[in-house]
Order: C-alpha cells, then sequence, then structure tokens
C-alpha cells in the first residue's frame, strides 16, 4: 500500500492514455478491416487460409529485417514509414508465396485443400523460425510479441502501416464489391463472364496478408485470425444481405477491438485475448438473438407457432363436435386434439377471453367469428388431403396427419381450391366448405 | 383532434359478406369512417342488421374488412394475418361480453390471468397484476373462489378485471349487462363509469337507449353506414377533448 | 480485370454478321490421359434452339465448359461468332447448375440477377440502366413479386428462374444453359420451357444441356452426345432407337433412367407454389 502511494498519479494516468488512445484507434481500424475482409473470407469457406497466412508471414517479416542487413542499411537511422513499408512488402510476398504454394501442392499432389494448407504454412512457419536465428546481432525480434501480440510493442511504424493499408483495403473492396460478390457466390459463371477468378483470390489474399501483418502486434499470430473470422461469422448470423454483413463485420470488428483493447488496459491483460474474448462474446450473442437465425426468436417462433395451433386444433374440434358442457368438455375436446388438460384450459380460456368461444347456457360453443375461422381450417384441412392424393400421389388413407400440419398453412387455401380445380369433396367424400368472401 | 390523441382509425371500411356465389351480396358495412381519441366512452346502437355486430369484430381485430384500412396502435390491422391479428387482440384490445366467460375449471384470479400469460409474463408478476386488477373492480376477497361461487355481478366483474389486465387500449364491451337483471346491470354500468373516467377508452354495443346518456358519444348505425354521430351526454371532468 | 469492363454497348451486329454462332471443329478433351470428348465437331446457326443430351460422363459439361471458354480443347478449336470465345466472351450467357449454388449465401433474388451486370460499369459499379435491365429480367421470368426475397426461400423452378433471369440480363446473344429441368416439376419445366422459347424467339442462340429424352422434340436439332457425336439434327430424324442405344449405351443407361424417373417422382412437388408464381 505504502509503496503505491508513492507513486506519482501522473506517471499511472499518463502513459495509460497517451498509448491508449492511437493504439485503439489503430486497432479499430484493423477491426473494421478484419471484418470486412472475414465476410469473403467466411462466405468462401477460408478460414484455415485466413491461419496459415497469418503464420506464413513470419519468414517474410523476418526476411524483410533481413534484407536490410544485406544492402548495409542501418535499422536505427531508417525513417519509420520506410521500415513499415519494407516489413509490408516482406509479408505480403510472404503471404503470396503462401498461397501459391497451397495451390501447387494441391494440384500437383493427391492431397486435398486443408491438407495442403496444413503442409504449406507449417513449412512457411518452420523457416521463418529457422531464419530468426540467422538475424545479425543487435536486431531484436520478440519473436513472443509476434505470437501473442503486444499492445506496448505498437510503436510508430506499426501505426502508419495500419493507416496506410487499412483505407487501401477497404477503398479496394468498395471498388471491387460487385466482383467479389460474383466471384464469391458463384466463381464458375465469373469465370465464364470473364472474370480473371486467379487474380481475384490473390489480391483477396494480398489484402489479408496485408492487414494481418498490420494488426498483429497487438493480437498475435496464434489469434489474428480471429479477428478474421469471428465478426464476419457474427455478422453473417445476422442479415441476408451481403453489403448489410460487411457493414455489420466491420462493426463488430471495431467493437471488439476497441472494447478489448480499453479492457485489457484496465485489467491489465494481454490485448489480443482480451479483443478475441470480446469478438466471440457479440458473436455468441449474434447466435443467440439474430432476429432469422437465432436461437432465441426461433424458440419463440416455435412456441407462438405451438400457440397458434393449438388455438385452432381447438376450434376444429369445437366445430366438430358441436357445443360441450362448460364443466365436462376438457376430455373429449383433448382427446380429439391431443392438448394435455391444462393447455387446453389455457388454451379454451384465452379464446373466450378473445371472443371466439362463448360459453351459454352453460355449454362452451363457438361464435359467430370462431364458427367462421373454424369453416376456414377445416376446409383448408380437405383441400389439402384433395391436394395431397390428387397430386402429390398419397393415398386417402395416409393423408390425415400431414393435412393436419398444413392446414395451419389456411392463407394459401384460395390458391390452392383453384389449383384443383375448385374440388367439392375431399378424398374421404366429406364437403369442402366453401369461402365466404369478405 | 390532432392524431396523436386517436386511440383507432377507421377508414372507408366495408364488409361484405357472400353466403354461396350466387345468393346477392350483403353489405353489412358500406363504408364507416370513426376516429376514436384517447380516452372517449363510445357507444355503438342500431336496429339488429344494422351493421353493428360487424363493426364491433372489427375493432376486436376478430374479422378483416373488406376494403378500408384501420389503424390501431400505429399498425393497420386490416392487412394482417391470423396469427397477427391475434397477437393484436392480445395486446390492445379488451373484451367483455353478454356471456361471462369465465372458465370453470381455472380459479377467479387464473381467470384473469390468462390474457398475460400469452405474452410471456412471468407466473408471479401475473399473478400479481391480477391480483391488483381484481382489487380495482373490489373482488380482492374472491381470488381463488371458482366462476361457480360467484353471482352474475360478480361474474361480469371479474370478466372485466380479465379485460383490462393486459392495459388494453380499448375495451370492448357488447351488451354487458344483457344477462343481468337491473340493479345488478346498474352496478356493472357505474363501474364502467368509474373506469372511464380513469381514463379508459371504452366502446360499447348495445340496444338499450337507456345508454346513450350515460356515453360521451352516441354512434348510430342503419344499414350499414354512420346514420347519427352525437357527441353529448355525460363528459367526465378529465376529457382531453375538452381542451 | 480491366479489359472485361469495356462491354458498355453490345454490338448486337455479331449475331448476325456470320453464318455460325459456333463452329466445333474436332474437339477433343481428356482429363488424365482419359478421353471425355472425341473430335467432336458441329456447327449451330445464330437463333437455333440446341439440346445437347447424352447420359452422365457423356462429356456435355466439359463441351459446354468448352464453349465458356473454361476448358481449352486438348485438340481442335471452337469458335463463336466467327471469332474466339476471348473476343466474344461477352455475347454468353451462362446459366449454370444450381446445385453447386451456395444458397445460405447473402443474397437476394434481385443481387443475384444484378450479378449479370457485374462487369459493366466503370469500375463495377452498377448504373441506373443496370437496375433497369435486372427489373426487366425479373419480369421476364415472373418473379418481380420475390424480388427482395433470400434465395433461399424459393421453390426449385423458383431458383431455376432466377439464374435464368441473370442470364437475360446479361443481354447476350448465346444462352448456354446447364441441366435447367433438373429437379424441377412438369409445371416448372413448362414455364422454364416458354422462357427458353421467348428467348430464343428474340433472335437469340439457345444452348441447353439435357439428360433427360423426355423433351427433344421442343428443340430445333439435338446433339447427341457420348464422348463423340452420335446424331446432330432435327429431333424427328435423330430421335431412332439406334441413337438412342448409341448414345445411351445399354442396360446401364437404361437402370440410370430408371433411376432419375423414381428421383422425380419422390421430389416433393412444389407445383402450387410455382403455379402461383407464373400466373
Amino acid at each position: 500500500m505504502i509503496a503505491q502511494l508513492q507513486i506519482d498519479p501522473t506517471q499511472l494516468i499518463e502513459p495509460w492514455t497517451a498509448r491508449w488512445f492511437p493504439q485503439t484507434l489503430g486497432s479499430m481500424l484493423v477491426g473494421i478491416t478484419c471484418g470486412v475482409l472475414g465476410c469473403f473470407v467466411v462466405l468462401r469457406r477460408m478460414a484455415l487460409i485466413g491461419d496459415a497466412l497469418s503464420h506464413a508471414i513470419l519468414p517474410g517479416v523476418v526476411v524483410a529485417l533481413l534484407s536490410l542487413g544485406w544492402f548495409g542499411v542501418q535499422l536505427d537511422g531508417l525513417p519509420p514509414w520506410f521500415l513499415a513499408m519494407w516489413l509490408l512488402v516482406g509479408a505480403l510476398g510472404a503471404g503470396l508465396l503462401t498461397a501459391v504454394l497451397i495451390s501447387l501442392v494441391q494440384r500437383k499432389s493427391r492431397a486435398k485443400e486443408d491438407s495442403a494448407i496444413g503442409i504449406a504454412f507449417t513449412a512457411m512457419f518452420a523457416v521463418g523460425l529457422i531464419l530468426i536465428s540467422s538475424l545479425p546481432r543487435g536486431t531484436h525480434f520478440d519473436l513472443e510479441c509476434f505470437i501473442y501480440g503486444d499492445p506496448l510493442a505498437v510503436q510508430t511504424p506499426d501505426l502508419i502501416l495500419m493507416g496506410v493499408v487499412c483505407p487501401a483495403v477497404l477503398l479496394t473492396v468498395a471498388l471491387m464489391y460487385h466482383r467479389f460478390k460474383l466471384i464469391s457466390f458463384d466463381p464458375v459463371v465469373a469465370a465464364a463472364m470473364g472474370v480473371s477468378v486467379a487474380f481475384a483470390h490473390y489480391l483477396l489474399m494480398g489484402m489479408l496478408a496485408s492487414t494481418i501483418v498490420a494488426g498483429i502486434k497487438s493480437t498475435g499470430v496464434i489469434l489474428v485470425v480471429a479477428m478474421v473470422i469471428t465478426p464476419a461469422a457474427a455478422a453473417y448470423q445476422l442479415t441476408n444481405r451481403l453489403w448489410v454483413m460487411l457493414v455489420l463485420a466491420g462493426t463488430i470488428g471495431a467493437l471488439s477491438a476497441g472494447l478489448g483493447m480499453s479492457l485489457a488496459f484496465m485489467v491489465n491483460t494481454p490485448t489480443g485475448p482480451a479483443m478475441v474474448l470480446v469478438a466471440a462474446l457479440l458473436f455468441t450473442l449474434a447466435v443467440l438473438f439474430s432476429p432469422n437465425h437465432g436461437w432465441v426468436f426461433d424458440r419463440l417462433r416455435r412456441l407462438r407457432l405451438a400457440r397458434h395451433v393449438a388455438a385452432e386444433d381447438v376450434l376444429k374440434a369445437l366445430y366438430r363436435l358441436g357445443p360441450q358442457p362448460e364443466t365436462g368438455y376438457v376430455e373429449p375436446i383433448g382427446t380429439e386434439t391431443g392438448l394435455p388438460p391444462r393447455k387446453l384450459v389455457k388454451t379454451v380460456a384465452r379464446l373466450c377471453a378473445e371472443a371466439v368461444l362463448t360459453i351459454e347456457q352453460g355449454r362452451l360453443m363457438l361464435t359467430q367469428v370462431g364458427k367462421r375461422h373454424a369453416r376456414e381450417l377445416v376446409r383448408a384441412h380437405r383441400l389439402w388431403e384433395t391436394y395431397l392424393v390428387n397430386e402429390a400421389g398419397f393415398t386417402a388413407e395416409e393423408v390425415h396427419a400431414t393435412a393436419e400440419d398444413l392446414e395451419h398453412a389456411h392463407e394459401l387455401s384460395d390458391a390452392l381450391f383453384e389449383a384443383l380445380g375448385r374440388p367439392d369433396q375431399d378424398p374421404h367424400g366429406s364437403e369442402i366448405p366453401r369461402r365466404e368472401p369478405g | 383532434m390532432a392524431m396523436d390523441e386517436l386511440v383507432a382509425r377507421i377508414i372507408g371500411v366495408t364488409k361484405v359478406y357472400q353466403k354461396h356465389k350466387a345468393a346477392p351480396p350483403v353489405h353489412a358495412l358500406a363504408g364507416v369512417d370513426l376516429d376514436l381519441p384517447r380516452g372517449q366512452y363510445l357507444s355503438i346502437m342500431g336496429p339488429s342488421g344494422s351493421g353493428k355486430s360487424t363493426l364491433m369484430n372489427i375493432i376486436g381485430c376478430l374479422d378483416r374488412p373488406t376494403e378500408g384500412a384501420y389503424l390501431l396502435g400505429g399498425d393497420d390491422v386490416a392487412k394482417m394475418d391470423d396469427t397477427e391479428l391475434s397477437r393484436v387482440r392480445g395486446r390492445h384490445l379488451g373484451f367483455v361480453f353478454q356471456a361471462f366467460n369465465l372458465i370453470p375449471q381455472l380459479t377467479v384470479q387464473e381467470n384473469v390471468a390468462v390474457p398475460l400469460f400469452y405474452q410471456g409474463i412471468p407466473a408471479g408478476e401475473r399473478n400479481r397484476r391480477a391480483a391488483a386488477v381484481l382489487e380495482r373492480v373490489e373482488l380482492a376477497d374472491r381470488m381463488s373462489h371458482r366462476p361457480a361461487q360467484l353471482s352474475g355481478g360478480q361474474m361480469q366483474r371479474v370478466a372485466i378485471a380479465r379485460a383490462l389486465v393486459n392495459e388494453p387500449s380499448i375495451l370492448l364491451a357488447d351488451e354487458p349487462t344483457g344477462n343481468l337483471d337491473t340493479k345488478t346491470g346498474d352496478t356493472i354500468l357505474a363501474l364502467f363509469d368509474e373506469l372511464h373516467a380513469q381514463g379508459l377508452t371504452i366502446v360499447m354495443v348495445t340496444h338499450d337507449p337507456g345508454m346513450a346518456d350515460r356515453c360521451e358519444r352516441v354512434v348510430r348505425l342503419r344499414d350499414g353506414l354512420i346514420d347519427v354521430d352525437e357527441v353529448g351526454g355525460k363528459r367526465p371532468v378529465t376529457s382531453s377533448s375538452a381542451v | 480485370m480491366q479489359s472485361e469492363s469495356v462491354t458498355a454497348s453490345s454490338d448486337r451486329a455479331i449475331g448476325g454478321a456470320h453464318p455460325w454462332a459456333i463452329e466445333a471443329d474436332g474437339v477433343t478433351v481428356a482429363y488424365d490421359a482419359r478421353p471425355v470428348l472425341r473430335a467432336v465437331s458441329f456447327r449451330v446457326e445464330p437463333g437455333e434452339l440446341i439440346g445437347v443430351i447424352g447420359p452422365n460422363g457423356a462429356g456435355k459439361s466439359t463441351l459446354l465448359k468448352c464453349m465458356l471458354g473454361l476448358i481449352r480443347p486438348d485438340y481442335g478449336s471452337i469458335t463463336l461468332f466467327g471469332d474466339s470465345i476471348r473476343s466474344t466472351r461477352r455475347h454468353l450467357a451462362y446459366v449454370p447448375q444450381t446445385e453447386a449454388v451456395d444458397w445460405d449465401f447473402p443474397v437476394t433474388v434481385r443481387d443475384v440477377v444484378l450479378m449479370g451486370r457485374a462487369l459493366r460499369g466503370p469500375l463495377g459499379w452498377l448504373r441506373a440502366a443496370d437496375r433497369a435491365a435486372a427489373d426487366q429480367a425479373l419480369r421476364q421470368v415472373g418473379m418481380t413479386k420475390f424480388a427482395d426475397r433470400h434465395i433461399r426461400q424459393l421453390s426449385g423452378g423458383q431458383q431455376r428462374r432466377v439464374f435464368l433471369a441473370r442470364a437475360l440480363c446479361q443481354e447476350a446473344e448465346m444462352l448456354l444453359l446447364d441441366e435447367p429441368f433438373a429437379g424441377v416439376d412438369s409445371a416448372s419445366e413448362q414455364a422454364i420451357f416458354k422462357l427458353i422459347d421467348d428467348i430464343r424467339d428474340a433472335g437469340k442462340t439457345v444452348i441447353v444441356v439435357n439428360h433427360d429424352l423426355s423433351i427433344l422434340e421442343r428443340f430445333d436439332r439435338v446433339l447427341m452426345l457420348n464422348q463423340r457425336v452420335i446424331a446432330f439434327g432435327p429431333p424427328a430424324e435423330v430421335a431412332n432407337d439406334t441413337n438412342f442405344r448409341a448414345t445411351y449405351g445399354g442396360r446401364l443407361a437404361l437402370l440410370d433412367q430408371a433411376d432419375e424417373t423414381l428421383r422425380r417422382r419422390s421430389m416433393p412437388k412444389d407445383t402450387h407454389l410455382d403455379r402461383t408464381a407464373t400466373d
């Protein structure tokens, strides 16, 4: 306690904000770019390639550093922008080399794509590890930082790299959007239309390698792929439009990076894992709460549908059975609908509260409105039975259960009625009620 | 009257029934416009066959108009499918009928809580709200009774409580005193007056001309059209239309 | 990437200028020394509706890919409108089999159709004219009211029509369709054929690859293919037992046909939805 009190508070705060701001901004920029590019990676099922690229960058970066020595350039005297660009060139070269190697192994051996990727990137990584030991004395290469990420190591050249690469990549995606969409969706048609699919592939790989090398110091090689995949996968849960997916993935990427970075500074943990965990959390939320595919809404929809179906089944049963004694309806309707008593009573109570059923002189019956609704259901049921027998080749004995499910889509009744040539009777010989217009 | 003071708007609504193809179509409603301001106590009157039940069914989202629009809670109900309609009924409307429609298998409190169940409100909250609204109709001491143990007037008060429990935008009442003797009926009407004074929007269908002077506004239908639309009768102290 | 975007105005003269829409001359393709096409030669006039039929493995798709310039023949050559495929590519539209499509891809019906215009404007951006062309194509195939649906929310027949609309949107002189009837019910088949007829009547050349024998009579000419050209001519002339046997081989081919018939019968029908959509 005493030791802490003696620390000058400005020393605690100043480095915190001074580092936090530019680095968080930089990471968020990388987060956006990773998210946007990640959409194409996810849609083209290239997640493994993303991982491969991030590892394969190591030899590129090391060779870039080594080559400075070959040219006799002193690291200390270099302007930061030059170093940044030089590292970018190395990473790009290594990334593209890996992409070429992968397709080469795939074509010239029996190895499938996943094996080819595994072979190519581990070999590249191994080359990188060996080259590190040959770096001249005095060149400091922090392997640990490369692997795990270290925001404190993010310096001016890295920030320059982020500032150049990210806008360039985003601009390219914006310009090439329709082409990338076509190529990702339908590569064969794209090729037939004359798009160079290989060029687009390598362009994408190159952009991915550049973005990864820009972001690698804050996340580390192991986790950087998460910043590519996770935000895009989360966005994929949420939308059916590609451009919306790109916007969402960029936003989620920026959020993950910004929140993760801030969190890491506040509780003093490594930034990479914090960013990745935030992204994973957002992904989980997307999976649970997506309005289209989300688990929660899916459950809700099912529940609502189940209730809707229960209500309609009760109506139909009453239509068939006629009015029932208010104290003795549970058993006959329960048998007819298969609803458990508790649920049946609740459903009846609700229909009574909404004027679809009524209790008069001790008897539970349909109101005018209820009767009309029930007729529509019976009509739908009998029309579907007719359809299944006449058009889908079922026998009259088989169709009841299927029609029982289909009848709840009674909006289709009219179209069905016309398509079947306005039948009067269902396959069992029962009359199909006509619709009451209105 | 400004739009934001309206609970519901009915614009050019028609309803045509046709028993079968050869039969002449029946125009139950032949083009009705009706604005319903928040907090109004409106009664719909007219001889049988005048279209008042049809109008009631449309206001209650039990039926869709053949043509026209019905705006309720910002949505055009006329364009909704059955599932959406039943959700709107559960959210925005409360019903009171001549028949009390209470379920003998459930207690008073359970009967009242039914509309909340379908909104996914947890059990504790359901019971608390049912108890609170039963307090409002002065039946707090009968919560665990069954409907069969109650008098007719009490049963109708339970039905009113059930209609109020989801805090509806409109309370729809269809001949609510039809099954009750005059004295009991008066206590029910007094309860409506009280609810109206508290700001509730009420639409009542009745053929009892004596009702007219209890209401703020009376709409008389004839042959599917609005024949008379008179604002008068009792006005509550808190009426917004007085401003 | 830049060269193909210079397609601003399609000179329609190309369709009528040359006597042959397709000239295939001794096309031979082998995969791993296993020949798939052997010395295939034929000529198609502009505005013809051609059916290419043959069993699975007869080389139909390979021939199609040769015409699209996706595969270069080991021997022989194909020219389109008297020119190399490279330079006539923009006059071609290809409707692929729908089996390979990723139905979860985040695109709507309109997005897919607009892909037919992806290479038009400068830098590949879409202009108002492109959107109008897409709307027109959607109207033509009767899918306007489904334009904003996700592609998964369609029946099999509707999915075919979307891809057909994309090809229409390309405003090409020649359409190549790969198995457009596989897995659709007879109502959709009729609707698609009606569209194909319309396209041909508009003066376009249409090549349909199909492995079903049931609709031969609707083509102007039929190319029966089994690695080599078995017969090529009007359906009435080429539809005979000798040719069928030569094309489909013996017993094995019959089994294939039986399989297909069974598969069709067990397909869940989507006639209802399709009918309402085409009406």
